[in-house]
């Protein structure tokens, strides 16, 4: 059974993502509530804020999630090179891939906001498990990376669904809402992944192995 | 990150990082309510400059997913004979679907297809990035007139037609006095005219618990603040502001038990009735007692689960020793509303069932495994909650109306006893008959149930 689920996990299309983003509001987010948005904010009609003015929930939100879509490049291309199973190299290649797409999408939606864009480094948390992953390699590694990648794909599920409730600028929350089921497809492959990777190890460690 | 500072020990300073990296940072009112950002007068007129756009997008949004049209079932009165039960499956098929193909294909299939009717699918809030308490203005109107007590929001209307929402003023029924039938005299129960209607009738106790129940508080859209929805400084609202005359008038707001707010889902008004055979309480929350729960809706249904915001608005905390379990008294005496086909064991009489309803209650035992939570023995529940994992047949996260669709996970089994006077159905309100809900348990149960059986299953329900 371990066997066939590796198969199956290596022939995942591995760019097919953008195909089931499926955002419903279809590019026009719904209304927010205004007490969410800053006295000051202009408005291209009464209630509608302007493109491009930003709430405290939208600068919030471009920070975490530009800091965290950059670990999952740089984490991914580790992993892409590092990983001792396919599949988890092919995970690695597929999240370097979607996170560097999304990220230049919100590269250039944050360009239009007077917002500071955050340093171009990991963040601390991620700066600690990198040191980790690097002293890694084999199966420990495959196993860390893949859990490291479910606690960030569970944070960012959550930062993404607050933009979509409390953001205020249309293009980041229609962002956010288009990407977010790409976000939980990477959450339940990783899932997987992480659950076929300890079967495997605990079977590498039995006696009846050896 | 000052943990972090060179002056610490290394060795001290690597777990202190550690163990702060293991924090998410997630912006605080990811769970907590933020205070309002603008004044209130910018607030409420940005809110009713948006209404006509939030109404109309609520209203697509049935439109895509539902026939609204008025379809009554004839010779059918909900339990007041005040009010029609709407029949027919409601909701919409995609394009090239039929139930029955529906129904043969593996939920794998649905989910890729992307073939699953809206119409299943979570319902949002009208407004899901505010939320909370949205009446019927048959509730509105009738608390102005009784009260001058204004219970109207500026930002948004209440969304279903009137005709998929129960009767109002429900009937009331007592199992202190089942001689006497509907009690409420046709009336809606307020602060107002409680004490007329049931002195004589109920005991001291429970006149203080009723009176407590009709008694305004603040709560999170209705308060003194400016972080509230009501044009005017509100009194508050009641419990029976929304268990209307102890059932349910379909006012609806959101779970308090999610965050972050988009991922909030709807909570359609449970009634009031049976709660004495009730062992757990709150969708999601399992509440071990109507003690527990009423005195927890204080910090729920009124401040979705806030209680930093609460404290600002006015908190109420009833007296657990003896304001609260005399609210639990008043409620633990609302009976069902009668069934005279049922026998006492909550079977049909075959001397009373025409042979479509006995048909439909075959299916109800053995095809349709509804039986199976809904026990008939036990007021048509099994005091458990369930997980029909409706996403195998979606792909989460999708966004709809600023709600992202997201797995239920386990919700409370509901009565069936009355079930004809609580539209819409599942705790969101998001089916509109009995005959959509059948459909819908007919898919995520893999029943395959033909049409004859679906008729007679729903002939069924309409005697509990």
């Amino acid at each position: 059974m371990t066997r066939s689920l590796w198969i199956w996990l290596g022939a995942l299309p591995i760019f097919a993502c953008a195909s089931f983003a499926q955002n419903a509001d279809q590019g026009k987010p719904a209304p927010g509530n205004p007490a969410g948005s800053p006295a000051d904010t202009r408005e291209a009609a009464p209630g509608v804020p302007a493109l491009g003015q930003a709430n405290v929930a939208d600068r919030a939100f471009i920070r975490a999630a530009m800091l965290g879509g950059r670990a999952e490049v740089q984490f991914g291309k580790l992993a892409e090179t590092k990983a001792s199973s396919e599949a988890v190299k092919n995970f690695g290649r597929r999240m370097a891939h979607d996170h560097g797409a999304a990220n230049d999408r919100l590269f250039s939606l944050a360009g239009r906001l007077t917002v500071a864009l955050p340093p171009d480094q990991l963040g601390p948390e991620h700066k600690i498990l990198w040191s980790r992953l690097d002293a890694e390699d084999g199966a420990k590694f495959d196993k860390d990376y893949i859990d490291a990648q479910i606690g960030d794909h569970q944070k960012t599920a959550q930062l993404f669904e607050y933009e979509i409730g409390s953001g205020q600028d249309a293009q980041l929350k229609a962002f956010a809402s288009d990407q977010l089921p790409v976000i939980f497809e990477h959450l339940r492959m990783a899932r997987v992944l992480s659950d076929a990777l300890a079967i495997q190890m605990m079977a590498a460690a039995s006696p009846l192995q050896k | 990150m000052r943990s972090c500072s060179p002056t610490l020990s290394p060795l001290l300073g690597a777990l202190l990082c550690a163990v702060g990296a293991s924090a998410a940072p997630l912006p605080p009112d990811a769970s907590y309510r933020p205070l309002p950002a603008a004044p209130f007068d910018q607030v409420k007129a940005d809110d009713e400059a948006q209404k006509t756009e939030v109404m109309q997008r609520q209203r697509n949004l049935l439109e895509e997913r539902f026939d609204l049209s008025d379809q009554p079932i004839p010779n059918i009165l909900m339990s007041g004979g005040r009010k029609s039960v709407q029949g027919g499956v409601r909701v919409k098929l995609p394009t090239g679907i039929s139930w029955d193909s529906l129904a043969n294909m593996s939920a794998d299939e649905i989910r890729e297809r992307g073939v699953l009717p809206k119409g299943f699918m979570p319902l949002p809030h009208v407004k899901q990035a505010t939320g909370g308490q949205v009446f019927p203005d048959e509730e509105i109107d009738e608390i102005a007139r009784q009260e001058q007590r204004n219970l109207r929001r500026f930002d948004v209307d209440f969304d279903l037609p009137d005709r998929f929402t129960p009767e109002f003023p429900a009937p009331i029924f007592l199992t202190t006095h089942p001689e006497l039938g509907d009690v409420s005299r046709g009336q809606l129960v307020t602060i107002k005219n409680y004490y007329e209607l049931f002195v004589g009738i109920l005991t001291p106790v429970q006149l203080e618990g009723m009176r407590l129940l009709l008694t305004p508080f603040p709560q999170e859209e209705f308060n003194q603040t400016e972080d509230r929805k009501s044009a005017d400084q509100s009194l508050g609202v009641t419990c029976l502001d929304c268990h209307a005359n102890f059932h349910t008038n379909g006012a609806f707001h959101q779970t308090p038990d999610v965050r972050p707010q988009a991922a909030r889902f709807r909570l359609d008004t449970v009634s009031l009735r049976g709660l004495f055979n009730q062992q757990i309480h709150g969708s999601k929350r399992s509440l071990r007692s109507v003690e527990d729960f009423t005195q927890f809706e204080q910090r729920t249904a009124y401040f979705n689960g806030d209680q930093v915001s609460a404290q600002r608005k006015g908190v109420n905390l009833p007296n657990r020793f003896d304001q609260v379990p005399m609210m639990a008294q008043m409620q633990n005496i609302i009976d069902f509303p009668p069934a005279p086909k049922l026998d006492p064991t909550g079977h049909l009489n075959p001397a009373k069932a025409t042979p479509e309803e006995l048909a439909g209650e075959q299916v109800f035992m053995g095809k349709g495994r509804c039986s199976s939570c809904h026990i008939p023995e036990t007021a048509f529940m099994d005091n458990n909650m369930h997980d029909l994992q409706l996403e195998r047949f979606y792909k989460v996260g999708q966004t709809q109306n600023g709600l992202v669709m997201l797995p239920d996970g386990p919700i409370k089994t509901l009565t069936l006893r009355g079930i004809k006077d609580s539209p819409p159905y599942l705790h969101d309100g998001r089916l509109l008959t009995l005959a959509d809900t059948v459909e819908y348990f007919n898919l995520v149960l893999g029943l395959k149930l033909s049409q004859p059986e679906k008729d007679n299953l729903v002939s069924y329900l309409l005697t509990l």
